[in-house]
């Protein structure tokens, strides 16, 4: 085989290998932004009476898009796994508490989570002008954008009770 | 004849499905009896603020608690009291007020005291009827609260712990301190602190009530003997085809009618025997065949239907402490 051959079977060898980790991961990077279960949430400190108080972060291609994201992540953290302690803080249960819970009531959730859905009631107050510095960070394929927000608890756990989706606490009494 | 027969079985099947379905939706409609719920502050939160009395019982000296001096003069305690029973009467659980039940029962004793029949008859009421005159509840919320200073700063540590009046466990709990503030009121950080623990809380306590409606309520159970009962807890019985201890016999149905057989007996002699932890179901289906809400006293009246039967014939009284607790005394009524 003549060196030049070699030398052109080797590139193209290289490229290949080099478009398909990308191809790994860009494929794992659209799983992560997926994912119903990356909230990433850090508290500010004790809400006003029944309301929760964090910064949460969202993933999208856009700055706009991972707005929303962030907002219907916040939502969904409260719903379904929980917010953590910090800054004063108690950590906050998991409104619906049984396991699965979004599984289980998918269609309600569907909707819920619609863009424009009912979430956006209980998202109070948040920083909606684009986020800057450490709240804004281009990651590869997209951003990583971190929101304030006050999400108002109570109403939300007395809803999805009305609902029927989660236990009320007096619940078989 | 197969037309006939096929016919039914499937109107057979329609029938059972039918009284299924009615027992379940019976079941499901029927309602747990609901505990009772009072903030008491602790011990040490009174002591350590001089609301306490010092008494000498059999020559040592005891400093308890005075709840009354306390709800009269602190009022962090009673900021305190309101904002856990508003947020727990928003969550279906209005708490009995510790304040005012002094008050009534203050009230009670004056007018037990002073009523009269009209033939001038009194109110007939034995020393255990006085002593059963306290403040109760079924669940406890013991609060401890402490207003800290560091430097030009005010914290609050916060300790609410859920007592269940009968078994003494710890049920429920949320404790920490809050975040220090130069410019934020006491006042301010301690309705900060309620409001910070009580979804923690109120999630431990629904942990509480789930287990409860799966394994069965949690209760305590004794049976005394009165002197002039005809035999002691270690007479033989023959009971099922077996010639078996009475102590044994109370097992093996406590083994029958418990959730899942669970019961844990502690203690026991010829003259007592205590059960803990026994799991007593929620509802039970009475004689009209609705499903009805049972505690400790309704669980125990059907121990003693057991015991006025052969081969026992025997009187029993049935104590009441609560929902949680009863005792079978036996011999007499």
């Amino acid at each position: 085989m003549k060196p030049c051959m070699k030398r052109f079977l080797l590139i193209l060898l290289s490229t290949l290998v080099v478009a398909g980790a990308d191809a790994q991961s860009r494929k794992e990077r659209k799983i992560l932004f997926g994912s119903s279960y990356n909230y990433e949430v850090a508290v500010l400190g004790v809400g006003q009476d029944g309301t929760k108080v964090f910064k949460v972060w969202g993933y999208a291609k856009k700055v706009d898009d991972a707005i929303v994201q962030a907002k219907k992540n916040g939502v969904a953290a409260c719903i379904f796994r929980g917010i953590p302690g910090g800054n004063g803080a108690a950590p906050t249960p998991a409104i619906c508490r049984e396991p699965n819970a979004e599984e289980t009531h998918a269609d309600y959730f569907d909707a819920f989570f619609a863009t424009g859905g009912k979430y956006l009631k209980y998202v109070n107050l948040t920083t909606d002008a684009i986020p800057s510095g450490q709240d804004r960070l281009k990651v590869k394929g997209g951003y990583k954008v971190g929101v304030a927000m006050q999400i108002l608890y109570d109403n939300l756990r007395k809803d999805l009770e009305a609902d029927g989706i989660a236990r009320r606490l007096d619940a078989g009494f | 004849m197969l037309n006939i027969s096929e016919n039914l079985e499937s109107s057979m099947k329609k029938i059972i499905l039918s009284i299924a379905a009615i027992s379940l939706s019976l079941a499901a409609l029927a309602q747990a009896k609901k505990p009772t719920i009072m903030v008491v502050p602790s011990d040490v939160y009174c002591i350590s603020n001089s609301y306490s009395q010092q008494f000498v019982a059999n020559g040592v000296e005891q400093t308890l608690p005075d709840y009354k001096k306390m709800m009269q003069n602190d009022r962090n305690m009673r900021l305190a009291i309101t904002k856990l029973a508003a947020i727990m009467a928003d969550r279906g659980f209005p708490l009995k007020d510790l304040e005012q039940e002094l008050k009534n029962l203050e009230q009670e004793a004056a007018e037990v005291a002073a009523l009269q029949g009209k033939e001038g008859g009194e109110i007939v009421e034995s020393p255990i009827d006085k002593l059963k005159r306290t403040a109760k509840a079924d669940i406890i919320l013991d609060l401890d609260f402490n207003i800290q200073k560091r430097g030009p700063q005010n914290y609050v540590t916060f300790n609410l712990r859920g007592l269940d009046a009968y078994t003494a466990k710890q049920i429920a709990g949320a404790a920490g301190a809050g975040s220090p503030s130069t410019s934020a009121a006491p006042e301010l950080l301690l309705e900060e602190a309620v409001i910070s623990y009580i979804d923690e809380f109120n999630g431990r306590l629904q942990t509480f009530f789930d287990d409860m409606f799966k394994n069965g309520r949690e209760v305590k159970l004794q049976l005394k003997r009165f002197g002039s009962a005809a035999f002691d807890f270690e007479e033989e019985f023959d009971y099922n085809g077996e010639t078996m201890m009475f102590g044994d016999i109370i097992d093996a149905w406590l083994e029958k009618n418990c959730v899942q057989g669970r019961f844990n007996r502690v203690d026991g002699s010829s003259n007592m025997i205590k059960y803990e932890q026994v799991r007593i179901p929620m509802f039970k289906e009475s004689s009209s065949g609705r499903q009805t809400a049972i505690d400790a006293r309704i669980f125990a009246n059907d121990l003693r239907s057991l015991l006025r039967k052969p081969p026992f014939s025997v009187d029993c009284k049935v104590y009441q402490r609560g929902l949680g607790e009863a005792w079978v005394v036996v011999g007499e009524k």
